[in-house]
């Protein structure tokens, strides 16, 4: 199972994006900065968006899905249940898990954002697929709930998982950093030996870098772990 | 057409035309196919459901002992000429129009409410292809079932930004009315086909049968 990037690029008059690389299963990280093309390359990943060059080689991928930055966009059902419905997916198990006891025959619409977001969250991680774009997944999230959803994550022991962020606080367990710089898609390769490469790194990182300690990956515990090292 | 003004007037002059009569639309639709005549795929997209729409009305129009086939004319053309009108829309053009027909206080305010209103246009159109794109990944099928929650998100959208909009603006200290110094470039081409269009109006207005009687 893998998606290969072969040459990809995407140009929108002054602006381009260059991608070349293969994600193979694991969690995997794609940080850069607002606007560098994160959605856009995210899109590209899940054949939503057709490159300007090179092709997009997605192999034993058969079911994947992309959970967009705005849950509202993906919202179907008329109540909470009906949303949860309409993913597939048991709808009592899902409420519960998105901590929406009580508001099942609400509009989704009628949520708070950050209560859509937890919703809709519960409705992604609730099936497996093959292929995961998350863009954004922890915005819109108080930490108490990013970190509950980062253990969701980093549970996830199957498939192609993608995470495109510029969270720089919480993050779940990964096993590959990726990040955009300059227009282009840079694989910093895998964690931990990735950290020492990666520009976008969380200044906390740096900083246990730059004192020798390196964490054996970016989860709070493990951060905490490398910080209390002596 | 570059200048706005020339373009609004253009369009307000071809709509009439194409309204009037079918010699009227007739010549609109000419001056569509000479001076503009170019569709995007997006726009195919988007004018296929709008002369569904319209040939049903057109329908019901005749059913009922009216002139369909005449309406349904008369409106295309005016959807034609909309479409033009809309693909050629810079961001800050009707502000620039509104201060210039009415100055700073009314015309600006006009303007800047056209302006927001093309703006949101966009917006809901970029909401709309992405709702497609999350129905799609849901495995539900576009159709008239899924328009229904699809518009609620939409109007739901609309109205938030509106909302948000609105606070920021009065927080920001804004009142009523600006300042601004509109500048237009006018090439010889609008001038051409905005002359060409009040003769699109001309003939809208004077019977065919005039223009024989004129050649004999």
């Amino acid at each position: 199972m893998r998606v290969t990037l072969n040459a990809t690029c995407i140009t929108r008059e002054k602006w381009s994006l260059s991608a070349h690389g293969r994600f193979t299963e694991g969690i995997h990280l794609v940080s850069g900065d607002i606007g560098s093309g994160k959605t856009t390359l995210a899109l590209i990943l899940a054949g939503l968006l057709q490159p300007s060059a090179g092709t997009v080689d997605r192999e034993h991928v058969s079911s994947l899905m992309v959970s967009f930055q705005f849950p509202e966009y993906h919202v179907t059902g008329s109540t909470v249940m009906d949303e949860c419905t309409s993913w597939g997916i048991d709808p009592s198990a899902t409420v519960k898990a998105a901590n929406l006891s009580g508001k099942e025959d609400l509009s989704p619409l009628r949520l708070s954002r950050g209560e859509l977001k937890r919703l809709h969250l519960a409705c992604v991680m609730a099936r497996d697929y093959d292929l995961l774009v998350l863009d954004e997944p922890f915005s819109s999230l108080d930490c108490r709930e990013k970190e509950r959803y980062c253990a969701d994550i980093s549970r996830r022991t199957k498939g192609i998982t993608v995470i495109f962020t510029h969270e720089q606080m919480i993050f779940p367990r990964v096993d590959f950093i990726w990040e955009i710089s300059g227009g282009v898609l840079h694989c910093r390769g895998r964690v931990p030996e990735a950290l020492a490469g990666w520009e976008h790194a969380p200044q906390l990182v740096k900083q246990l870098l730059a004192r020798g300690k390196i964490p054996h990956n970016i989860t709070p515990a493990d951060l905490l772990e490398a910080a209390c090292r002596t | 057409m570059q200048d706005i003004r020339l373009r609004t007037g253009t369009a307000v002059l071809l709509c009439i035309s194409a309204f009037i009569s079918i010699p009227g639309a007739a010549a609109a639709c000419i001056w569509w196919i000479v001076f503009t005549g170019r569709f995007s795929r997006a726009q195919i997209r988007v004018i296929i459901p709008v002369a569904a729409m319209i040939a049903f009305f057109s329908i019901v129009l005749a059913l009922t002992g009216g002139d369909g086939v005449s309406y349904f004319i008369r409106m295309m053309v005016i959807i034609l000429i909309g479409f033009w009108m809309y693909a050629e829309q810079k961001s800050g053009e009707f502000l620039k129009l509104g201060v210039w027909l009415m100055g700073n206080h009314v015309g600006f305010e006009l303007g800047m409410l056209a302006d927001m209103g093309l703006q949101t246009m966009h917006l809901l159109v970029s909401d709309f292809n992405q709702i497609r794109i999350a129905e799609t990944l849901k495995g539900i099928r576009p159709g008239w079932k899924t328009l229904v929650p699809a518009g609620f998100v939409l109007v739901n959208g609309a109205l938030s930004r509106a909302e948000n909009t609105a606070e920021l603006m009065a927080v920001r200290g804004y009142r009523d009315g600006g300042m601004l110094c509109p500048e237009f470039t006018t090439p010889g081409r609008d001038i051409l086909s905005s002359l060409s269009a009040l003769c699109v109006l001309i003939i809208a207005f004077i019977p065919v049968s005039e223009f024989f009687i004129l050649y004999r």
